[in-house]
């Protein structure tokens, strides 16, 4: 960690210990599902900025990632009795082949017209999933309720073990987005995201360094699937590949701040607990009120904080050294 | 004392409290909804809340004795000293992962003792899930995929018809049709959209047109977004079906409407489901509509022969100056059913409610539909006696045409043609 300074450390590791022992404190099964929620999008937002952030791919298609991981581990798991464990990693290596072939061809997109193929490739994706009777079409999958265990990754008496999970995989794809960040291929991702015509000149391979990206990024969004399939314990192409749930990490990516390791996490911790606690305080009047406050939010944050909440962040912290 | 063992006795004390029997304060029974109350489809989440407010209302005595439905003349639960009910709404915004964790945090938090709704088959899923691992009863009166009762959960009741037996209504009564017309009916065509909900209604229509003997001549299915249907609607003509089934949503009932219209395709008979029915659809087809043939659990005609359903439509006017909708209708009886089995068990305690739920025998005098009663099958929880009706566009209305015992008006058979309509 020699990039890292002491006090970034020191802070890292007390926020850590703080999250460790919050289920101990707080027993509310609701507060337990919010914070598995911002781990879970916190993660996919960490994915989604490995490619968008640095590498400068703006994908509009993640959920088509994270339906991939979902049905391949909940598919194995119904048809042939996989462990999920073993589902987790298959899917996560289906949606990296899947990248990587709708990658290649891509890989000479920039910009807008990579967004729009992105957009494209999901919704290809969701309806081929809603019509494909293999997998129960727009029926869905209910997973076989297993016993309660860490092997068989299910739990139907506490979240506790569920957030712990959750926790692990942020921290795996924080590492892994840490590395990449400060890794020579990181640099090629920057050049590539600066000028595509540049970083080749420059003698940096574009197309392969692009798959990298979108393939780690695929996979660590369908170990999201994965996840959300075992804790929600039913998927359909509605709830696990819908457009809105791509958008949704666009905007918390780029909200917390798209291009820096923490800046998701920071977007999926402010988030996701607005949208949750503003739905619970409001949304069962039927106003819509949750949604003009969540929205009206949004819209003052981007306008204020255009480099997102850690821009902000960090410029305090800057002041206070 | 060391930290562990503080930390290990705040636990226990906190498991303690989550898992006590729920107390009843104060001669109030709290019961959870939840209901897409905001996003897309907020209106019929809220339509469905009018329904079950207007329920409780009853139930907890505001509208007087001299309504005929559980409850309603002693105003309050009697077994549990007049305890009254009272409903704590949760949104789901119409996603499965909602339905799960607000279904969860009502029954953790909020502590209500049995749960309602969630309109969609996909939510209800999840939702009935959640209150099968934390042992609480859910009576659901408003989701219609038959996948729900045929998981055999032990905690999850279904009071409504399902889309099996809708479909198995279609045939029923072309079986009933010909005997009064005495004329054979030989051909369908089936057509779906392809979401959940019509692909099960494909399924079943397949396999009851197989038991009731009528031939398949067309079997298609489509996406409810599209913006043409001119070679969906070719197919059919092509195939020359007596009668059409369809299962569709709003905007495509609109859409092929039209373009049967169009392209004059004009079989014996149009049964439909579902979208023909939403309070969008006739202002958007106008004259068009006319004697199509739409499923529906109930209609405002039924008080013609039970006059129940008038003053229960003219409370629910009174209350929220509009008429009562199917959805409302339909949630309007999930309360009812639960406050009977409260009563019954003398108790809120989930296994009391469940055993007085599977002895629940509430007879057709006290239901809102034309039903023999409400009376849950042994094994998969769902309603026996749950039927669906259908009613027919007549003069811009619909009108309860099937079953013949409860129709307000002759059903206009064979389907007349396109001529003659501006």
């Amino acid at each position: 960690m020699k990039n890292l300074s002491p006090k970034t450390i020191t802070v890292g590791l007390v926020v850590l210990a703080l999250l460790l022992i919050f289920p101990m404190v707080v027993t509310q099964i609701f507060p337990l599902q919010i914070m598995i929620l911002v781990f879970m999008y916190a993660m996919l937002g960490v994915a989604w900025n490995i490619m968008g952030g640095y590498a400068g791919m703006f994908s509009f298609g993640q959920a088509a990632f994270f339906g991939i991981g979902a049905y391949t581990s909940s598919f194995l798991l119904m048809t042939f009795h996989v462990n999920p464990w073993i589902g987790l990693i298959a899917g996560g290596v289906v949606a990296a082949l899947v990248a990587a072939a709708i990658g290649y061809p891509c890989s000479n997109l920039r910009g807008h017209y990579f967004a729009i193929a992105s957009i494209a490739f999901a919704e290809i994706v969701r309806v081929h999933f809603n019509n494909w009777t293999l997998m129960n079409a727009a029926e869905g999958i209910s997973l076989p309720m297993l016993d309660e265990s860490f092997v068989n990754f299910m739990f139907h008496t506490s979240k506790v073990p569920y957030y712990y999970i959750m926790l692990a995989f942020l921290i795996l794809a924080l590492i892994v987005c840490y590395f990449v960040a400060t890794s020579k291929m990181g640099y090629y991702f920057r050049a590539i995201k600066e000028s595509h015509d540049v970083a080749e000149v420059l003698g940096v391979n574009v197309v392969r360094y692009r798959l990298v990206a979108i393939m780690i990024s695929a996979f660590l969004s369908a170990m999201a699937g994965t996840f959300y399939a075992q804790y929600v314990l039913y998927i359909d192409p509605e709830s696990v590949m819908l457009l809105a749930i791509s958008v949704q990490i666009v905007l918390l990516s780029m909200l917390g701040g798209a291009g820096s390791v923490m800046g998701p996490v920071i977007g999926a911790a402010v988030l996701i607990p607005i949208a949750e606690v503003t739905r619970v305080w409001l949304g069962h009047r039927g106003t819509g009120v949750d949604m003009l406050i969540y929205g009206f939010l949004i819209t003052i944050i981007s306008v204020y904080q255009p480099q997102g909440v850690w821009g902000l962040l960090s410029r305090i912290g800057n002041r206070i050294k | 004392m060391k930290a562990k063992s503080w930390i290990t006795i705040c636990l226990s004390m906190s498991l303690l409290l989550m898992f006590s029997a729920p107390v009843l304060a104060q001669g109030v029974i709290k019961i959870g909804g939840v209901y897409p109350l905001s996003g897309n489809i907020a209106s019929t989440g809220l339509d469905c809340k009018r329904g079950v407010d207007l329920a409780v209302d009853i139930i907890n005595g505001k509208y007087g004795k001299d309504l005929d439905l559980p409850m309603a003349k002693t105003g309050g639960l009697p077994n549990l000293g007049g305890a009254k009910l009272e409903v704590v709404y949760a949104d789901t915004k119409g996603e499965p992962k909602n339905g799960m964790s607000e279904t969860e945090r009502l029954i953790t938090q909020e502590k209500v003792v049995a749960i309602i709704g969630a309109y969609q088959s996909s939510v209800t899923k999840t939702a009935s899930q959640a209150t099968e691992r934390l042992k609480v009863p859910y009576v659901c009166s408003d989701s219609s995929s038959p996948t729900l009762t045929e998981r055999n959960f032990k905690y999850f009741f279904r009071v409504s018809p399902h889309d099996a037996i809708f479909a198995r209504d279609w045939f029923q009564f072309l079986k009933d049709v010909e005997k009064k017309t005495g004329k054979k009916i030989a051909t369908v065509a089936i057509l779906y959209e392809n979401t959940e909900f019509g692909s099960n209604v494909g399924k079943y229509a397949r396999k009851y047109a197989e038991e009731f003997g009528y031939k398949v001549v067309a079997d298609i299915s489509y996406a409810a977004n599209a913006t043409d249907v001119t070679s969906e609607v070719g197919n059919l003509i092509k195939s020359k079906p007596d009668v059409l089934m369809h299962a569709s949503y709003i905007t495509d009932a609109i859409l092929f409407t039209k373009t049967f219209k169009e392209m004059g395709f004009a079989p014996k008979g149009i049964l439909t489901m579902a979208g023909y029915i939403e309070p969008g659809y006739l202002p958007a087809v106008k004259a068009d509509g006319s004697n199509i043939i739409v499923r529906s659990t109930f209609a405002l005609d039924l008080g013609k022969k039970k006059p129940l359903v008038t003053k229960v439509s003219q409370l629910f006017k009174k209350k929220y100056g509009i008429d009562m909708s199917e959805n409302a209708a339909r949630s309007f009886m999930a309360p009812f059913v639960l406050a009977d089995a409260f009563n019954r068990a003398k108790s809120t305690n989930s296994e009391a409610v469940v055993k007085a739920l599977l002895e629940t025998n509430i007879p057709g005098s006290q239901v809102i539909y034309p039903w023999k009663g409400i009376k849950f099958d042994p094994q998969s929880h769902q309603n026996i006696y749950a039927q669906g009706g259908l009613v027919q566009v007549q003069n811009q209305q619909y009108v309860t045409v099937w079953p013949f015992a409860s129709a307000a008006k002759d059903v206009v058979w064979p389907f007349p043609g396109w001529k003659g309509r501006k």
